[in-house]
């Protein structure tokens, strides 16, 4: 099963260099939001909690704060419920019905969030129907492009599900319902967990929908980042972006430690 | 415990059947294999009767009751699938715990039928591991302590053995056997391992392209197959061309090569018509051996095959080849090839069937 040794130095190397490419930037925020001077630069001149605390005490940044934590939270709730549903059914039904689906599924991972989050504002807007720059109208937004992420994590962990497990259950005595949630739930748990913390991860951060969607006076995170950007150069939204990371950090752990990420990606 | 019947069964899939009219009635305590090629619709039927698969028509009747349209866990009837099931995320003991936690048994109870059906099963002490450590011998084990424990009316055995390497199977074999006869459960084992079905079975069902063709005893289903499916399908048989000269009821005259001989008639043979003479290599006399009141040939011989315990040979008469199969015994004949030899069998031990 293991075969770490036969990974040669030039790939260990190559990947590594693909690591600090990739963290650089991380730890780039983290040092500017731990700035000293006025103004938002690289490298930081000098160091404080100076940013953190304005960060802490502003009501805008918080308020996006909390307002990004709830949005993705209720968000990954839906999405996982939804997705699992949807994955159970991809991964029990052969036939054209079900393989078009699944492309139909994918499809916002395929949309540019530009394109999504335009077509739902038009959509929105056009029907009139009570959702355009509302909360309810940018959980969806959010539910759909997180929705693949958890199908996709969710039908590998059903990939080599043993449907005789189920019967086996159903003929001792189990209901569908207690077969379902006393043998395949459990079963695929890792993979329900892995797609909740994409989920998540993906709302909290996500910029390019959310931006067609908002409801004025309340932006998410990124969006308040951004804004905060536009009018006044201020490492505050790098400070924000420390709590942001964290958070996913944290999200992650958590998950992790839960269930075993391993196993997931090892089926 | 309880007998079983079906009437009628029939399942369809579109345009074809997948099991097409089967009735068979199992007694109570009997020991029933549905054998079979893949294929040929016997596991379709073994998930009707533990209730995977709802029959196009047809009844299920367990006991009185007709479990027709019940669903799986209203049926009363354990199944041991052939990868065996075991849940992996629950311990030995909580597996076979499973169905008795959801009869709602108090704790205690578990706790000492799971204790005793362990015991039961040669699997004493083994409470705590997972089906990760455990072979595949001792996940059959498991697989069918958890279903025994829940006493069924029905125990169904979807290819159990399959799984398993060789020497193992034919362990498993006897001792499924045994503790199917301790128990007195009616058994109704799926295989299309004709060697399983003959040793462990009271009756089999030979089944072929979504029937059953022939119900019988292994002798029965062994010495007197009725279709050439089944004759060929169970051992080695000859499978001879002949021309009906005379048929009457349960015998006929048939000419082989020019040379009669008399036969079992199988049934729907009339005189003139081309037939199929079959006949088991081992049955097959030569020489000495033969008795006054034995068919005969007259053959030649084109080669001996030298097993050890056997001797086979390549006979020829007229131009249709012929095996036989001779034990080899003290102050048994034998015949290089080439030789003209009589051959020649019992009529009895061969019969004429539609060709």
């Amino acid at each position: 099963m293991r075969d770490e040794a036969a990974v040669s130095p030039l790939m260990k190397a190559i990947a590594i260099l693909a690591l600090v490419v990739l963290l650089l930037p991380v730890a780039i925020v983290v040092l500017a939001g731990l700035n000293a001077g006025e103004y938002l630069t690289f490298p930081p001149q000098g160091l404080s909690l100076r940013w953190v605390w304005a960060f802490l005490s502003s009501p805008t940044f918080m308020g996006a704060y909390l307002y990004s934590f709830v949005l993705a939270l209720v968000t990954t709730l839906i999405s996982t419920a939804l997705g699992t549903l949807a994955s159970i059914y991809l991964s029990r039904s052969r036939g054209r019905a079900a393989a078009a689906l699944r492309g139909f599924f994918m499809l916002p991972i395929v949309l540019p969030g530009v394109v999504l989050g335009l077509a739902l504002y038009v959509f929105y807007v056009s029907t009139d129907i009570g959702l355009a720059r509302s909360f309810p109208g940018l959980l969806i937004g959010h539910v759909l492009v997180t929705f693949p992420f958890v199908v996709a994590t969710v039908t590998a962990s059903m990939v080599g599900f043993d449907l005789s497990l189920e019967e086996a259950a159903r003929s001792l005595g189990a209901s569908p319902w207690t077969a379902f949630r006393k043998i395949t739930l459990r079963l695929i748990a890792p993979g329900i967990s892995a797609g909740s913390i994409f989920a998540f991860i993906i709302s909290f951060g996500q910029f390019e929908t959310t931006l067609f969607l908002t409801v004025p006076n309340h932006e998410p995170l990124p969006m308040a980042m951004y804004i905060s950007l536009r009018y006044k150069f201020e490492p505050t939204a790098a400070a924000a972006g420390i709590f942001a990371i964290a958070l996913v950090a944290l999200s992650t752990v958590v998950s992790a430690r839960l269930v075993s990420l391993r196993r997931v990606f090892r089926a | 415990m309880s007998d079983i019947r079906l009437v009628n069964l029939t399942k369809s899939y579109g345009e074809g059947n997948a099991v097409s009219d089967v009735n068979l009635q199992i007694g109570e305590g009997e020991f029933f294999s549905l054998l079979g090629p893949s294929g040929c619709g016997k596991s379709t039927t073994l998930r009707m009767i533990a209730g995977f698969i709802r029959p196009t028509s047809g009844q299920i009747l367990v006991g009185r009751d007709d479990i027709t349209a019940l669903p799986p866990e209203k049926r009363d009837i354990g199944i041991v699938f052939q990868n065996y099931a075991i849940f992996p995320h629950m311990n030995v003991a909580e597996n076979i715990a499973f169905g008795l936690k959801l009869r709602k048994l108090p704790k205690a109870e578990i706790a000492r039928r799971v204790t005793e059906s362990l015991k039961q099963v040669g699997l004493a002490g083994y409470d705590e591991r997972y089906q990760r450590q455990l072979s595949g011998g001792e996940q059959q084990r498991v697989a069918l302590a958890r279903v025994l424990v829940t006493e069924p009316r029905i125990l169904l055995l979807d290819e159990p053995l399959s799984a398993l390497d060789k020497g193992l199977r034919e362990e498993m074999k006897f001792w499924i056997k045994d503790l199917q006869k301790k128990l007195r459960i009616t058994t109704i084992y799926v295989t299309h391992d004709q060697d399983e079905a003959l040793t462990m079975s009271d009756r089999i069902g030979v089944m072929s392209k979504s029937r059953v063709v022939q119900v019988g005893t292994p002798q029965e289903i062994y010495e007197r197959p009725k279709t050439l499916f089944v004759t060929s399908f169970i051992g080695h048989s000859n499978v001879l061309d002949v021309r009906v000269l005379r048929a009457e009821e349960g015998s006929a005259l048939v000419s082989l090569a020019g040379q009669e001989l008399r036969t079992r008639n199988g049934g729907g043979l009339s005189p003139g018509a081309a037939a199929k003479l079959v006949v088991r290599p081992e049955n097959i006399l030569m020489g000495s051996a033969l008795g006054p009141t034995d068919a005969r040939l007259e053959a030649s011989v084109i080669s001996e095959i030298y097993q050890g315990a056997l001797v086979r040979y390549r006979l020829k008469v007229g131009d249709q080849e012929i095996v036989a199969e001779r034990q080899n015994q003290a102050h048994v004949e034998r015949f290089p090839p080439g030789a003209e030899v009589t051959i020649g069998w019992d009529p009895e031990w061969s019969e004429a069937l539609v060709a």
